[in-house]
């Protein structure tokens, strides 16, 4: 789950109000028909759902709402915020629910792409066509923001990069420099080792999807982009000669990872790194939220090529907004999307939840951004194709199987095929189901 | 008795009607919920008897019974012996007793999740426990704990009953209370042991609070989510995972909601033979 929120009190408490909502839940069993479209195109007030409920961009998207009610183009904004993980479990009551926000803010790919096949949300392809907002977008946006039916349902406002994270002052102190090969990558690994530095930092405690993070970059490296998409869409086997490459690959790495991190979760995790304990970090951009003292130290590669005959590709979730179809206020909604994702706005965000996202519209000047930024902003720019996150590319059920089989691989690797037989067993259950 | 005056019976059918709303209409719902297949969206699809026979077939949910069962055992048998043996410790006034049993009491004040989060500091991998360890020259015993499946489950376990023992200890205090001192004395006088005393004299009197510390205790162990998703959130791979813990991650984090209500329906008929079980034979031996 390629998110930000982590294990915070908030999420507990989120947790609690949730199980408590499993009672309001299944009320809901009689009244959750989606059926009676109730289409208008009204200019009224429009309600925005929101689950970035981190503080920096809760308090972004606070001032970009009290902003667009100061001098509406439409109907005035109402946002409730809400913690991302009870978001997540109350998604599709929200959508389902017979007065549904106009707005919510969620993500690209195959969650956004399942409720549109069941007509939940709003069609927003004249926003991409003509004078819209996101017409110049790119191509590879649109693609992830279509659904089956070739329209687009969803907003992309930012995005963001994954790489391996490291501080430039710790490899000058360790007279190292960045592999350009995966050679080179593990004999850099194995140097370290011999000076004993944890090659590899990890925190799987809580956050055990971070493990998905290198199988996604491997089998991307190993097998490309279109066998991975694939493969999370049920088309290949977990226990597949292409997926036992990529483990030999993954196990390659098993010595090199901090032997901490069983216990750590990610953010528990950059501490190490940043104590020079730990070298090297695959980790999200999110990291730098994480690197409060020197963030111009801090500096990333991509996980190097494996194969020269696989095009290349990077991680990069997007993050944006849909609409319900059932808005009574449509005009509204597109008023405050076009707002929400003009590059003012997006430039806005971006600085003020002090994140290291990047804008998806061509328009925002880069100019002001660190060059930690700028770099992820080519890396993504130059790479041919672009996949989300394991979750996003699937279902938050198919990432509970990846968590459980990659954490019981990194601690025995001798036991990968069995592991993966039994992903396997698993992953049909999520895709029958 | 009075009659109860009609007006008193129309406020109370306020509590009443929220009653019935928001908790038995619900949990009536999650009945049906758990024959269907639903993800929250559309109308949930009747699948009969399925869910559970899926059930009956899914490691991780083998897995999570196994751990339920140790869990019940673990935390409701360490909890009740601590706690009463600290009541029998703390209940002559002495010195200094208030202060031990504030004391024992205060972890009880700490949420869950505060008691969860507290103890992964203690067990971190340079935390207090493998400091202590090492300082005691036990260093070959220093483990990462929450990490290691072979001791996570009973590492999160300690944790629970270092703040339930306060509890229990608190209930039996005031059945010590009701404990006719005279009656033990004469035992003593007649030469009664002091063990024959606990068992013949003083264990009798205390059969109302052990029908609660039971009750409380098989229902506190059922319902125990919050500190095990603190700590290890049922992982590393599902060596953690409780009946609740599993239900809340198929019904919320994958929004399976017929599978997690049918999970659920599993820890009510659970809880409910337990306590008939166990009310049904008290009422019995009080006859």
């Amino acid at each position: 789950m390629a998110t930000k929120t982590e294990l915070t009190r908030r999420t507990f408490l989120s947790g609690a109000v949730a199980l408590g909502g499993v009672a309001a839940l299944a009320g809901c069993v009689t009244s959750g028909s989606s059926g009676g479209s109730t289409k208008g195109s009204g200019t009224g007030a429009i309600v925005f759902q929101n689950s970035e409920s981190d503080p920096d961009p809760k308090a972004a998207l606070t001032a970009l709402v009290k902003e667009y009610n100061a001098n509406p183009v439409g109907g005035k904004i109402t946002m409730n915020t809400v913690a991302t993980e009870q978001f997540r479990a109350q998604l599709s009551t929200y959508l389902t629910s017979s007065n549904p926000p106009d707005v919510l803010s969620w993500y690209a790919g195959s969650v956004a792409r399942d409720y549109a096949s069941k007509g939940l949300l709003l069609d927003l392809s004249e926003l991409w066509e003509g004078k819209g907002v996101a017409s110049k977008f790119s191509t590879a946006l649109k693609q992830l923001s279509s659904d089956d039916k070739g329209r687009q349902i969803f907003m992309p406002t930012d995005y963001y990069w994954w790489g391996v994270f490291y501080f430039k002052s710790n490899f000058k102190k360790w007279g190292v420099e960045v592999p350009t090969t995966w050679d080179e990558f593990i004999s850099l690994c194995d140097k370290l080792k011999g000076q004993g530095i944890n090659p590899l930092a990890q925190g799987l405690s809580t956050t055990p999807w971070m493990a998905s993070g290198w199988f996604d970059i491997l089998d991307l490296r190993v097998n490309g982009a279109q066998f991975h998409r694939e493969l999370l869409a049920g088309k290949h086997s977990f226990d597949s000669p292409e997926v036992k490459k990529v483990m030999k690959y993954y196990a390659q790495l098993v010595p090199y990872f901090d032997p901490n991190m069983g216990s750590y979760a990610w953010q528990d995790a950059v501490t190490p790194l940043v104590q020079g304990k730990d070298a090297m970090y695959l980790a999200g951009a999110f990291i730098s939220e994480n690197v409060t003292q020197n963030a111009d130290d801090l500096d990333f590669f991509s996980v190097p090529v494996i194969d020269k005959s696989i095009p290349s590709a990077e991680e990069a979730p997007t993050d944006g907004y849909f609409a319900s179809a059932h808005s009574k206020n449509k005009q509204s909604v597109m008023d405050f999307l076009t707002y929400m994702a003009s590059p003012k706005q997006q430039e806005e965000f971006i600085q003020k939840s002090k994140s290291s996202n990047l804008p998806t519209s061509p328009d925002v000047s880069t100019s002001n951004f660190s060059p930690l930024v700028q770099k992820g902003l080519k890396l993504l720019n130059e790479t041919k194709e672009i996949t989300q996150f394991f979750n996003r590319d699937s279902s938050d059920a198919l990432q509970t199987t990846a968590d459980t089989a990659l954490v019981k691989f990194l601690a025995t690797p001798k036991d990968v095929d069995q592991i993966l037989a039994d992903w396997q067993t698993a992953a049909k259950k999520v895709w029958n189901s | 008795m009075r009659r109860v005056p009609p007006l008193i019976w129309a406020f109370l059918l306020v509590p009443l009607a929220m009653e019935l709303a928001f908790v038995f209409w619900p949990a009536i719902n999650s009945f049906y919920i758990s024959l269907t297949k639903w993800n929250g969206v559309g109308a949930p699809e009747y699948v009969g008897l399925k869910n559970f026979q899926n059930l009956a077939a899914d490691p991780i949910f083998i897995q999570a019974l196994v751990n339920n069962v140790y869990w019940v055992i673990g935390f409701g048998g360490a909890s009740v012996v601590i706690g009463m043996l600290l009541a029998l410790a703390l209940n002559k006034p002495r010195r200094g007793v208030g202060f031990y049993r504030s004391a024992i009491y205060l972890p009880m004040v700490f949420s869950l999740t505060v008691t969860g989060l507290f103890w992964r500091l203690l067990y971190a991998p340079s935390g207090s426990v493998n400091g202590l360890l090492g300082l005691l020259g036990l260093g070959d015993w220093q483990k990462q704990w929450l990490a290691d499946p072979s001791t996570a489950l009973t590492a999160v376990l300690v944790a629970a009953v270092w703040r339930q023992c306060g509890y229990i200890m608190v209930l039996y205090l005031a059945g010590l209370k009701g404990v006719d001192p005279t009656l033990e004395e004469a035992a003593a006088v007649d030469g009664a042991s002091r063990w024959q005393r606990f068992w013949r004299i003083v264990m009798p009197q205390l059969r109302g609070v052990n029908a609660v510390v039971f009750a409380v205790t098989v229902i506190d162990s059922l319902r125990t989510f919050d500190i095990v998703w603190a700590m290890t959130q049922g992982g590393p791979y599902n060596s953690t995972q409780l009946l609740s813990t599993y239900m809340y991650q198929t019904a919320f984090t994958t929004v399976n909601l017929g599978y997690g209500s049918a999970i659920a329906v599993v820890i009510f008929l659970l809880a409910i033979v337990f306590i008939i079980g166990y009310l049904a034979r008290a009422s019995k031996t009080e006859d």
